[in-house]
């Protein structure tokens, strides 16, 4: 009898320790998150130095505020007026010869759709028009693509779509519609893979 | 408790263990080590420590006797002593979790020590912990994803990983489209221009589970979830019984089969103690958000690397961040969200 | 301790003298465990690298044979049950003699855990108090925890009855009866939880099933028996030790009920696999007829059952059950095929196709197969060494000469 009593203690202490440890607070991550989400301020002074805070330019709405690069510090024959000082038509007749962006093509949607004057302001080359005629500053030349690529832009804005350039402790900078797609020539060729795993392939084999 | 641990073996308990590998037998006899009881008869050798110890003694002897060497290696005989002396505290010191700071600083401090001795180069590595009020969380685009595979090499690159077994964090499965998530039939071996017409590219790696299966089964706690979600190892406790491997339903882990093998200069020297620091045969490794980098308040190397901006890395308790945002307004998914892990990683479409 | 130190000079004795076959099994064996060991020495240096496994199969031969042991090691309690707790004396002769295979085959077991770590020196981090031991939550824990626990109460009863007998006295029961039923309790639990180990992983479809428990239970029941019905007929011939002939028969019968159980479990898994397959069935796919292409294991599953059926079989009939020959032969193909099965057919294909779909194959290297054969090797000569000094004192050969 004594050791039946014995065993069925051992039995129920075995039971009573072997609950695993985990504490599991939250049912699933979003519980969690929403729990204990703070109001946690990104660092907007870059402290890291990664960027100097005068070359960003700050793009908000109602509902974020990032930064940008300056792209005019960035285009080295800006300002555009510098040479384009008379219309384009008129620019062609001068015998200038074949200088700077002379073949630029556009690929960019069909001729219905683009041209050089669906962006561009024939006497006024620094800055670039909407379709309603609004004058765009170069730096804000996302505001164009967006007439037409409104969900890309909005990703972009919320930050899905695009390249972050800063971390994720400080303020977001992202880059330009435009340095990832060439306006003229928005679509991304293909490439070869950076890498190829032979290991992987004789462990298959 | 580490000091305790030192004070023990340092008695030297005079327990006589056979080798059954490299030591001649006479010199192997001298040294005292501790017996494991491992219920077997079967012993085996410590290699490392035993070689280095051996070194250790025969340098002791060789100074005090006045042996006819040149100068330097009086000199190397004091290194010897000091990377033996490194390696005995190594080995003995107890699990990082339960380490204090100061014995955090101390470990540290040995193995960027140790690195020196061994090719007069400075490495840098941190023990920064995790901070207040951040829960790392990643999103991938599986539409953006062109199957460049740049994000591997900036990993493998980042985080020090061996070369000769071509080990890679991070895997690229070349999908085809109208077959779904079928990864039977993806290809993650592909090498050809890209992006293929008839497929879509999605990543995969460790995700960090917030009830990570393999925290759940390592017999040593060898590996364990920080504060702010990065499921990390430490290298040194880990054992090698590969629990954890088997454990883990996304093929996060990897193992060190042999001593990883990496070009001297193309180590990364800036380092972590559960990150990047170079890993010894053995033992377990994964992905780790590169927490050398997203500690410092930086991005992992492979979100960083990927021109198409396919990866998005942020803090999951910053309501503005743009991981939220993503969760928020896209549609996102996780994988084998049937299995209850609870990954820290999404995947979402344009 | 006087008794102890004589007991261990007394057997070196006895050990060391013998017939010609007897020290010619112990060279073989010792060669053997020479080879195990230079094998070990080749993977200590360079690595598991040097074995067959990789990051899709991380566990391979060892752990498979580590799984087959522990199954060994718990069917002693085959024997152990009838004799003590249903008094059927028949039985009694065989106990030691299945605590010594116990014995034997726990100490495989931890060796091919040893030989499958990565990092055998640091094994001291798995001790609580100057390591962390992650109990509960670790199924390996418990496992430590089991196994560790039966290999010391079946070194401690039947050493506590050999010494007793070793000096003429009579084992006193009020001592050895209590540690002999919790080790029956005990055998069911390590198989039970070596099953967990696998069984609790949801990453692993093939292992993720509440069969796999019973059916190490039933596999192990009928391959350690058939195992000890083997021995026991080498113990006959060799050694004057008396066992019955009812004695075989008794144990003969545990076997057929096992085979037939472990018969009835591998039916009910292949239903649930291939009645309605799902994505979870590629494991079983992959081992019973292959998948795109890869086929290495079908050969060896089907080899195994073939060999598990026939055996089976051949033990339903009286007359060819009670025919000693047929018998052997019918214990040999269980023992085998089960060993495939357990082997094999569990620990490979659960890891086959890998998480993503993906098919790495693993076949062990030269290395792997040495340091296998050397354990297994090591395992045979403890039990030799056990069977022997055991069965001496049983007969009176050995005594404790009180000087």
């Amino acid at each position: 009898m004594k050791l039946k009593l014995n065993i069925s203690i051992l039995l129920l202490a075995i039971i009573m320790i072997s609950c695993k440890n985990d504490q599991k607070e939250y049912h699933n991550i979003i519980d969690k998150i929403e729990a204990k989400s703070t109001d946690y301020k990104r660092d907007s002074t870059f402290s890291n130095n990664q960027f100097e805070k005068s070359d960003l330019v700050q793009v908000t709405d109602h509902e974020t505020q990032f930064y940008i690069e300056n792209r005019k510090n960035r285009i080295e024959s800006y300002e555009c007026s510098e040479c384009h000082d008379k219309p384009v038509s008129q620019l062609q007749t001068e015998n200038l010869g074949k200088k700077a962006h002379w073949d630029i093509k556009i690929n960019h949607a069909d001729n219905k759709t683009m041209s050089c004057l669906s962006c561009h302001i024939e006497n006024d080359m620094d800055n670039l028009h909407s379709i309603t005629g609004e004058t765009i500053d170069l730096n804000f030349s996302y505001q164009l693509c967006n007439q037409c690529h409104n969900k890309e832009v909005k990703d972009w804005k919320g930050g899905a779509h695009g390249k972050n350039i800063s971390g994720w402790k400080t303020s977001r900078v992202s880059k330009l519609c435009v340095e990832c797609h060439d306006p003229h020539k928005p679509s991304i060729e293909k490439r070869w893979p950076a890498r190829y795993n032979s290991q992987m392939v004789d462990e298959r084999n | 408790m580490n000091k305790e641990i030192k004070k023990w073996f340092s008695l030297n308990l005079g327990n006589k263990k056979q080798s059954n590998s490299g030591c001649s037998e006479s010199k192997c006899d001298k040294h005292p080590l501790e017996n494991k009881e491992d219920g077997i008869s079967q012993v085996f050798d410590v290699n490392m420590n035993r070689r280095q110890a051996f070194k250790k003694i025969t340098a002791g002897l060789m100074i005090g006797a006045g042996a006819v060497n040149s100068s330097c290696s009086v000199v190397s005989g004091e290194e010897n002593k000091e990377k033996s002396q490194i390696e005995w505290e190594e080995y003995f010191k107890g699990n990082y979790k339960l380490m204090s700071d100061e014995e955090k600083d101390k470990t540290v401090n040995r193995l960027v020590r140790s690195y020196e001795l061994r090719n007069g180069k400075k490495l840098n590595i941190s023990s920064k912990g995790p901070e207040e009020d951040v829960l790392f969380g990643y999103a991938f685009n599986i539409s953006k994803c062109q199957g460049y595979m740049d994000c591997v090499n900036a990993c493998v690159e980042e985080n020090n990983q061996d070369r000769a077994s071509q080990m890679q964090y991070i895997r690229i499965h070349e999908m085809n489209d109208g077959k779904g998530l079928n990864f039977g039939e993806a290809d993650d071996t592909f090498y050809h221009e890209v992006p293929a017409a008839g497929h879509f590219y999605l990543g995969t790696q460790c995700f960090h589970c917030d009830n990570p299966p393999c925290v759940e089964v390592c017999p040593v706690q060898a590996t364990w979830k920080e504060k702010d979600g990065i499921v990390v190892i430490d290298y040194d406790w880990c054992i090698g019984c590969r629990y954890c491997m088997a454990a883990c339903p996304y093929d996060g882990r990897r193992f060190n089969w042999s001593t990883p093998q990496i070009p001297e200069q193309e180590v990364n020297k800036n380092q972590h103690y559960l990150g990047n620091r170079l890993r010894k045969k053995g033992v377990m490794e994964k992905c780790t958000f590169c927490i050398q980098r997203s500690r410092e308040g930086n991005n992992p190397a492979c979100v960083d690397a990927c021109p198409t901006g396919s990866r998005i890395f942020g803090n999951l308790l910053d309501p503005k961040s743009e991981i939220r945002w993503v969760l928020a307004n896209k549609k996102v998914f996780r994988l084998k969200e049937d299995l209850g892990t609870e990954p820290k990683f999404w995947y979402f479409m344009d | 301790m006087k008794v102890l130190k004589n007991l261990i000079k007394d057997s070196l004795v006895y050990l060391t003298h013998g017939r010609k076959s007897y020290h010619i099994w112990m060279a073989f064996l010792t060669f053997l465990m020479l080879l195990g060991m230079y094998s070990y020495s080749l993977q200590l240096e360079q690595g598991l690298s040097v074995t067959g496994m990789n990051d899709r199969v991380s566990w391979g031969l060892y752990i498979s044979n580590f799984t087959f042991l522990v199954g060994i090691a718990a069917a002693a309690v085959m024997l152990v049950l009838p004799a003590y707790v249903l008094k059927d004396f028949d039985f009694k002769q065989a106990v030691l003699i299945g605590e010594g295979l116990a014995v034997a085959a726990l100490c495989m077991c931890l060796a091919f855990i040893i030989a499958d770590m990565g990092g055998p020196a640091r094994l001291w981090h798995l001790i609580p108090g100057i390591g962390v031991f992650n109990f509960p939550n670790s199924m390996l824990t418990w496992d430590i925890i089991v196994l560790n626990g039966y290999l010391f109460i079946n070194i401690s009863i039947p050493l506590y009855i050999l010494i007793m007998r070793y000096q003429g006295k009579t084992p006193n029961p009020k001592i050895y009866i209590p540690g002999v039923m919790i080790s029956v309790f005990w055998a069911v639990s390590i198989h039970l939880v070596t099953a967990f180990l696998y069984q609790g992983l949801q990453a692993r479809p093939f292992w993720n099933n509440a069969l796999l428990g019973p059916r190490f239970l039933a596999s192990a029941f009928a391959a350690g028996p058939a195992l000890i019905i083997l021995v026991l007929a080498m113990i006959r011939k060799f050694t004057d030790f008396k066992i019955d002939d009812k004695t075989i028969k008794k144990i003969a019968l545990v076997v057929t009920v096992a085979a037939q159980i472990n018969l009835i479990m591998l039916i009910s898994e292949l239903f649930k696999e291939f009645y309605a397959p799902t994505h979870h069935s590629e494991s079983a796919y992959y081992l019973f007829f292959g998948l795109h292409g890869k086929a290495k294991l079908v050969p060896w599953i089907w080899t195994a059952i073939t060999m598990n059926v026939v055996a089976t079989v051949i033990l339903l009939f009286h007359k060819l059950r009670n025919n000693f020959t047929i018998l052997y032969i019918a214990c040999i193909l269980l023992f085998i095929g089960i060993w495939i099965e357990k082997g094999f057919g569990l620990i490979v294909p659960g890891f086959i196709p890998g998480p993503w779909g993906k098919i790495a194959e693993y076949f062990p290297t030269m290395t792997e197969i040495g340091v296998t054969i050397g354990i297994w090797a090591m395992g045979a000569f403890i039990f030799s060494i056990l069977a022997r000094t055991g069965i001496a004192i049983e007969l009176g050969k050995i005594k404790f000469k009180n000087n």
